[in-house]
């Protein structure tokens, strides 16, 4: 398993850090070109999320997982900030409205869940923790792939509904 | 992979290439780029992304930020971008406010 933590200053970029991460777990396994960067996308979105909304934009620590399983690639990424998750965010009123008029931001979240194969979240001792999947290649992987694809946000209405 | 932007100006049209990674760290020099060209009361903004590696959010971002700055009824049109990059352009509705172009070639 790989494991970086990443602390950060004020105001600090993210990208090139979690880009490399990323870049070093991939090629751990087989993933396709596309996967890659939609799992780099997805990590980028969901740091760069923490970083400006959980710590809101002042200084924090973010600690990165990630390891190649059989079926999966999985990287995990844990936060102190107060208690979110992704899953809830609702991109439905921002995308109702023309791109042109829309508030700045907003997307972020919407395209790291989206292309994912999966995506798990819990918040245990005082962590967030976003588990971010896909699936490594396979002809029986692809198959189960087509046919349990889902949008990730639905565990979050799941979730809603049970209370 | 580092990012940098090169803009040529030809009559009307500002042709400005795209290289490198489009993200939040990247975004303020894109933007300066793009503030340059519309001073210059351009008609047409091209983008030519075809060695444009990656665009996250933030650079999205400045694609919507360009597309505000241009005057009303003027084209941005993005030539090139690889898959991923135009996905996420659709996946937010923004390719209902852009051209988008696959080949730099005329």
């Amino acid at each position: 398993m790989l494991g970086q933590r990443l602390c950060f200053d004020e105001g600090a970029a993210v990208n090139d850090q979690v880009a490399a991460f990323v870049e070093q777990l991939v090629g751990m396994a087989d993933l396709s070109t596309g996967q890659a960067y939609w799992l780099r996308l997805a990590a980028d979105e969901i740091t760069t999320n923490i970083l400006q909304h959980g710590y809101r934009g002042g200084a924090g620590r973010v600690d990165l997982y990630g390891s190649v399983e059989a079926d999966r690639v999985w990287l995990r990424i844990e936060d102190e900030a107060p208690e979110f998750d992704p899953r809830c965010h609702d991109p439905g009123p921002h995308l109702a409205t023309a791109p042109a008029e829309r508030p700045e931001g907003g997307h972020g979240l919407l395209l790291a869940l989206t292309k994912l194969n999966d995506f798990d979240y819990d918040y245990t001792d005082g962590r967030n923790r976003n588990t971010l999947i896909m699936w490594r290649p396979s002809p029986l992987r692809r198959s189960a792939e087509t046919e349990n694809s889902h949008d990730v946000r639905d565990a979050c209405a799941h979730r809603r509904r049970v209370r | 992979m580092s990012f940098s932007a090169t803009m040529r100006l030809d009559d009307d049209v500002a042709t400005i290439r795209l290289t490198g990674d489009l993200d939040a760290r990247s975004a303020p020099e894109f933007n300066e780029l793009v503030n340059e060209a519309t001073g210059l009361q351009v008609n047409r903004m091209v983008l030519i992304m075809d060695e444009l590696a990656y665009m996250s959010s933030a650079g999205l971002r400045c694609l919507v930020f360009a597309h505000q700055k241009m005057p009303p009824g003027r084209d941005l049109v993005l030539v090139g971008a690889r898959p991923e990059v135009v996905e996420t352009i659709k996946l937010t509705g923004f390719d209902r406010s852009v051209l988008i172009e696959q080949s730099t070639e005329a």
